[in-house]
């Protein structure tokens, strides 16, 4: 099978369980229960549910990391539980740490030739992914002296230094303020306009919904919900009409029409901005950490 | 900021690549030297010259003897140390701060990831061995001169042919070309603790219990050997006996053979034919436990 071929589905997973011994216990816990699903190349999709319904084991499997007790998962055709498969994906797991000692440009030439690049094309790409996180600036400061929001900027830098067509991300602003969370989301936005396939693994729903095209819900292993985000959470008998400069009689009559025609007005209220928005409007001048 | 374009042309996929292991190598090191621990090489430059302190009211061949005795002791120690807690920690940091994952989510095959560790150590540690040999062959140098300065004072009245004569004498016991081999067999030996602990950690989270059960292999294998041969040879060893230390024999290396290094040290002659039978051994050693680290690290789920 080709790996570089565009039609083919980012990953498959198809009829996955996976248990867990109990340690001291003669008992199993059933991490994942026959699991299957398909991100299409390109997609973003959004691998939802509470704590322990089986998020990070499966993304795990996905990169190879654990075996599965049955069922497989392939990356864009290749088994994942071989090596070959990861040269196609970049991961940025939760809370990343990287090794403290090295400087941000040394962690990026680090992975970089992990994935055997060499030379000046090593060195270009680690200079454009620097760039490209806003790290630039801090590209000589040791990790250990990085704030929360840079290690994992640097963390989406080295997922990013062999060009993946897929990155797997696990909470990737778990920990971030505000400000770097906007930034991390807006990169996810720009590397999906640019086709890499992502799968994103949040608790953060407000997030999910904006940037995901897709989700599943995972509760206690299994699959609940899964489908195109609009779909699932848009409610079909309803419709929101937002106005601008609109005069009190024009709202009577709206209100009266709406009233002979059999609809009802459910709520009626003045937008508002967003707590983040809000926060992001009067904090935009502060400078970087 | 402006995002990445997708690649499209990877190049393909190696099983094989020794610039991934040599990238993990350098990089264990780098992290290593930057821990700072090389500062117990200070340790070990202040041992020798506190020593010299005692030196003084011995004999020429004394003082030369204690000194060898002394640091090349020190070198087995402070290598067996560095190697012990380099490696015992070198995996369950990595798991703890998910760098593992980083690294197994790349196109790194497992045994390249171990390999590339233990590289790292094994690095350090020869850095590390260079530059004790260095601060000794140092410290030799600086007694042959008050040595040979005294020698020379006692000797005015000797003809020069006399004095040249002692001086050489003195020369060749300082000197001596076995005290190579011996500084090459303290780092084989460090090395087989490398794989040894290694070994261990794949078995263990946490690198406590590592430096524990390592400390607890590096004493069965200093006595493995004696109390081996005692009971396989003692007319009062019962069956059980024997079979529990042919187990010990079988599973703990016999670090006893590197006892080789105080005989060297001493001036014994040893033969060419028992120093490569003791390095065949130690390569031995260090190649099956570096291999029953991979089958258990290849066997794990993080």
């Amino acid at each position: 099978m080709n790996p570089n071929a565009p039609t083919q589905a980012a990953i498959v997973i198809e009829n996955l369980s996976k248990t867990f011994p109990v340690p001291f216990r003669r008992e199993m816990v059933r991490a994942v229960k026959d699991l299957s699903l398909t991100v299409e190349t390109g997609q973003v999709y959004g691998l939802l549910g509470p704590n322990g319904s089986g998020k990070s084991t499966t993304m795990k499997i996905v990169l190879g990391l654990l075996r599965p007790d049955t069922g497989r998962t392939s990356i864009f055709g290749v088994d994942s539980q071989s090596v070959e498969s990861r040269e196609n994906v970049g991961f940025l797991p939760e809370n990343p740490y990287f090794y403290r000692y090295l400087t941000g440009l040394e962690t990026l030439r680090f992975y970089g030739r992990l994935c055997r690049l060499k030379g000046s094309e090593l060195e270009d790409r680690c200079h454009d992914l620097l760039r490209l996180v806003g790290l630039e600036y801090a590209r000589h400061r040791r990790l250990g002296g990085y704030s929360k929001g840079m290690l994992q900027r640097i963390g989406l830098a080295q997922a990013l230094v062999q060009k993946p067509r897929l990155l797997v991300l696990d909470e990737p602003t778990a920990g971030v303020d505000p400000a770097g969370s906007r930034e991390i989301k807006d990169l996810i936005l720009q590397f999906r306009e640019k086709g890499i396939t992502i799968l994103l693994c949040s608790h953060l729903l407000g997030q999910v919904q904006e940037i995901c095209d897709r989700v599943g819900i995972l509760h206690r292993g299994k699959l609940i919900r899964e489908g195109p985000l609009k779909s699932l959470i848009s409610i079909e008998d309803q419709t929101e009409l937002v106005l601008e400069e609109a005069s009190p009689e024009l709202l009577d009559e709206i209100r009266k029409l709406a009233a002979a025609r059999g609809a009802r007005i459910l709520r009626e209220r003045r937008p508002q901005a967003t707590l983040e928005e809000y926060f992001l409007a009067v904090t935009k001048d502060d400078p970087k950490p | 900021m402006s995002a990445t374009n997708v690649s499209e042309n990877h190049p393909p996929h190696r099983i094989f690549s020794p610039g991934r292991i040599w990238a993990i190598s350098v990089n264990t090191l780098t992290e290593l030297v930057r821990l700072k621990v090389f500062y117990f090489l200070l340790i070990f430059a202040i041992a020798l010259i506190g020593s010299s302190a005692f030196l003084v009211r011995m004999s020429f061949q004394e003082q030369f003897q204690v000194l060898k005795d002394i640091s090349l002791g020190a070198m087995s120690i402070f290598s067996a140390l560095l190697t012990m807690l380099a490696t015992a920690m070198m995996l369950p940091k990595d798991v703890e701060d998910r760098t593992l994952y980083t690294i197994l989510a790349k196109p790194v095959p497992r045994f390249e990831y171990l390999l590339g560790k233990l590289g790292g150590v094994l690095l350090l540690v020869a850095i590390a061995v260079i530059a004790m040999s260095l601060v000794f062959g140092i410290a030799l140098m600086v007694r042959y001169a008050q040595v040979s300065a005294d020698m020379q004072a006692e000797m005015a009245a000797a003809s020069p042919e006399e004095l040249q004569a002692a001086l050489l004498a003195l020369r060749a016991q300082i000197f001596d070309p076995a005290l190579l081999p011996a500084i090459g067999l303290i780092y084989l030996k460090a090395c087989i603790f490398a794989s040894v602990t290694l070994f261990l950690s794949t078995l263990s989270s946490s690198w406590i219990f590592t430096v524990m059960m390592a400390v607890v292999v590096y004493l069965i294998g200093h006595m493995q050997g004696e109390a081996r041969d005692y009971v396989m040879t003692a007319q009062e060893g019962t069956w059980w006996t024997r079979l529990l230390f042919g187990a010990i024999a079988i599973i703990f290396p016999d670090l006893q053979l590197f006892n080789l290094v105080d005989d060297i040290a001493v001036g014994a002659a040893i033969s060419w034919g028992l120093l490569w039978k003791t390095v065949g051994l130690g390569v031995l050693y260090f190649v099956i436990y570096t291999a029953a680290s991979y089958f258990v690290f290849a066997g794990k789920e993080y």
